[in-house]
């Protein structure tokens, strides 16, 4: 009977209950609450769509279909994964929205990029995470920097200027903020790079 | 405070805490940088008119005021004789873009004095040159007007205020600005850097009457002269030559009139040399490599937190302990 | 054995006496990372006044079965548990919030003003000490917390809970709205309760 009492898992049945009663919760908070959170993440990309593949009209985005798709890239030998969203009306492409992430001034910038279904133009942009300063660098979520991409032709990889932009493919760079503003168009040219011809020649379809 | 001993000595070699002994000794200091100053103040009336001489009165009255107000609430004796508040404020006030609004003038001589200087516990006790403390302060708190833009006010009459400022216009869109412009001074910038001729003078004079140790004016520019030399013969910043690095921005103002402040600096000559080298490497690294065009400033900051470790280091040396 | 403190007492020592951020410097991590604006520094009180208030009164209940050298692991599984709950809780239905706070809700689990008040109060009294205990910290906690924020989102930014209330030509203090602000006013905020403190201390006697 003194050895069952000296054992460590006995003296331990305090701990273990309680790890198996919260634990027991947590699946069940997990449970009732994940479809939520999953809802929450999803919407925060898809009310963004209509926006990004330039729907004016809203009876027009609610025909649209929306697939989620995992792009894979050979580059240097290593495989990439892109998210790529395909968004269709009536069987016919109507753009492509991808998410990509890259380093900015401060932390990660996150876009969601709209592309025309030939990855001629590009068609929308948001930034949809980022840390950059406040009042410097976090102007980059404002419409008057996130304006300056739309209609800009995919064939320039763009450079973010501060001297006022006078070529194609040439950006504004927010004053005081040229590396924030730099990064948000090395993403954009990376995905570009990468996913103009396999998006554009057609031969992703779903 | 007291250093009875060291009455007649100008500096008191002490361990740290770095007290300067009596407000008198400081007070003669004090009017020798203030007889320096007077070129560059003069240059800057010239180059920018009454705008340059606002902002100099604004940041030295706040600076008075602040260390009344300040050193009056921690119940010390006052040390507004001592001249070391004016200087704060008018070395501040050079470095201050000059079309910039009054209050920037007016928290960064706040900041400069409360948690540059007395939160540490009054003159000779602060870690970091109180003027730098105020003006990076406002450099972060106020980004759009202190960054480039700050420094072009199309508005004004004065000729040279309507150009970017030489690094800046180098730094964005390759311009570069002659040599004779940066030496007499008929560029922009801030009020205190746009002559180096000024620079020179006031800084000479100062090394005469040793009131500044020559040893960290001479590090910085040795070091830039040096590294600068290095960056153009390898060109990563083509046509932008030695000279240009010696004379342009704040680097001589800064290498006479910013770096030397007793207080913040090491004690022995070798410690004061190693601290102008470093803070000649810094302003390069700055310079060449990172978002800011002009380094002055921070590296000035980064080195005098490096005071102590160096005061340490160069002593044990000299005592050829093993 | 001292005399322990009265719920009572407890509730009232954790507002000032014994504020948390304030007189025994704990919780520094929240306090400094977000504060930027009033609704994260909410959310955040809000939070740890939860998971502050589970914790105690759990461990306020299992006190007696508590063995000493086991007594740590039960306190972290405990928080833990809260944190993780708060953490799915905010992304279920504060979604912007639950991003915005990021790692600093998960990070409440190390927070040591919840570990230290089920060591100091909740290990050792009653369910109604640990309760008043957690609420009066809770609400130390919450004051610090909207002392800075308020500071710094009015300087940084020109508004109070997002709403404007200087006027437009108030040049923003982008600094106080970066990580040197939440140094430079914890600090002087600091310094300024030290002094009424003493100033008041001085007056008692």
């Amino acid at each position: 009977m003194g050895k069952f009492k000296d054992n460590y898992i006995v003296k331990a049945w305090l701990v273990l209950s309680i790890a198996l009663i919260f634990g027991s919760s947590l699946a069940g908070v997990e449970i009732v609450l994940k479809p939520k959170i999953i809802a929450n993440k999803l919407n925060e990309t898809l009310s963004l769509i209509p926006y990004l593949i330039q729907e004016k009209e809203k009876e027009k985005s609610q025909n649209l279909k929306i697939t989620f798709n995992k792009v894979e890239i050979e580059k240097n030998e290593r495989k990439i994964f892109y998210n790529v969203i395909h968004t269709s009306r009536d069987g016919k492409t109507a753009g492509w929205v991808v998410k990509s992430k890259g380093p900015g001034y401060a932390d990660k910038v996150e876009l969601l990029i709209g592309f025309d279904p030939n990855m001629k133009y590009i068609t929308g942009l948001f930034v949809i995470d980022q840390k950059e300063t406040p009042g410097l660098g976090n102007k980059i979520i404002e419409n008057n920097f996130r304006n300056q991409f739309l209609r800009i032709n995919t064939e320039n990889s763009l450079v973010a200027v501060k001297t006022g932009k006078r070529h194609p493919g040439e950006i504004d760079a927010i004053t005081g903020a040229t590396i924030s503003s730099r990064s948000v168009c090395d993403i954009v040219n990376t995905v570009v790079k990468d996913l103009k011809q396999p998006l554009g020649s057609g031969s992703i379809k779903k | 405070m007291d250093n009875t001993e060291n009455k007649k000595s100008k500096l008191v070699v002490s361990h740290s805490p770095h007290v300067i002994s009596l407000s008198l000794s400081t007070r003669i200091m004090m009017t020798d940088v203030m007889i320096a100053l007077l070129p560059v103040i003069s240059m800057a009336y010239y180059v920018f008119g009454w705008l340059a001489i606002k902002q100099i009165l604004i940041s030295a009255g706040t600076c008075l005021v602040s260390e009344f107000i300040f050193v009056g609430m921690r119940k010390k004796s006052l040390t507004l004789t001592d001249f070391s508040a004016l200087i704060t404020g008018v070395i501040l006030g050079l470095s201050l873009p000059a079309p910039a609004p009054w209050y920037i003038a007016v928290v960064a001589s706040v900041t400069a004095i409360g948690l540059g200087k007395v939160i540490f516990g009054g003159l000779g006790m602060n870690i970091f040159n109180p003027a730098m403390v105020g003006r990076a302060f406002v450099m972060i708190a106020f980004a759009s007007v202190m960054a480039a833009s700050g420094y072009i006010d199309k508005s004004m009459s004065i000729d040279v205020m309507t150009m970017a400022t030489p690094l800046n216009a180098f730094k964005q869109s390759g311009i570069l600005t002659s040599c004779s412009d940066l030496i007499f001074g008929s560029i922009n910038g801030s009020p205190g850097e746009v002559s180096g001729i000024a620079c020179i003078l006031g800084g000479v004079y100062l090394c005469l009457r040793k009131t500044v140790s020559w040893q960290i004016p001479a590090g910085v520019i040795f070091s830039v002269l040096i590294l600068g030399y290095l960056a153009q013969i390898s060109g990563i910043q083509t046509g932008w030559t030695v000279l240009h690095q010696i004379f342009s921005g704040s680097l001589l103002f800064g290498a006479f009139f910013i770096a030397t402040d007793p207080v913040t600096s090491p004690l022995t000559p070798k410690g004061k040399f190693i601290f102008g080298a470093g803070v000649g490497i810094l302003i390069i690294i700055i310079r060449l490599f990172s978002g800011y065009p002009e380094g002055v400033m921070f590296a000035v900051l980064l080195m005098n937190s490096l005071t102590p470790l160096i005061n340490r280091w160069v002593k044990h040396r000299t005592m050829g302990e093993l | 054995m001292a005399e322990l403190p009265t719920p009572t007492e407890r509730f009232l020592q954790g507002i000032l006496p014994e504020n948390p951020v304030y007189r025994q410097l704990l919780g520094l991590c929240p306090t400094l990372a977000v504060t930027n604006n009033m609704k994260s520094a909410v959310t955040m009180a809000a939070a740890v006044a939860f998971v502050l208030f589970c914790a105690n009164i759990i461990i306020s209940l299992i006190r007696d079965l508590l063995k000493p050298h086991l007594r740590i692991v039960i306190f972290t599984l405990t928080i833990a548990t809260f944190v993780t709950i708060v953490d799915k809780f905010l992304a279920a239905y504060v979604y912007s919030m639950s991003k915005e706070l990021g790692p600093y809700i998960p990070l409440i689990i190390v927070n040591c003003i919840i570990i230290c008040r089920c060591e100091v109060c909740a290990s050792k009294q009653n369910v109604v000490a640990a309760a008043s205990d957690a609420v009066g910290q809770s609400l130390g906690f919450a004051l610090a917390l909207f002392s800075i924020a308020g500071v710094r989102e009015i300087l940084g930014t020109g508004a109070f809970f997002e709403l404007q209330i200087l006027p437009s030509s108030w040049p923003n203090w982008i600094i106080m709205v970066l990580p040197p602000g939440a140094f430079f006013t914890l600090g002087l905020l600091l310094g300024l309760v030290n002094w009424l403190s003493n100033r008041s201390g001085k007056k008692a006697t």
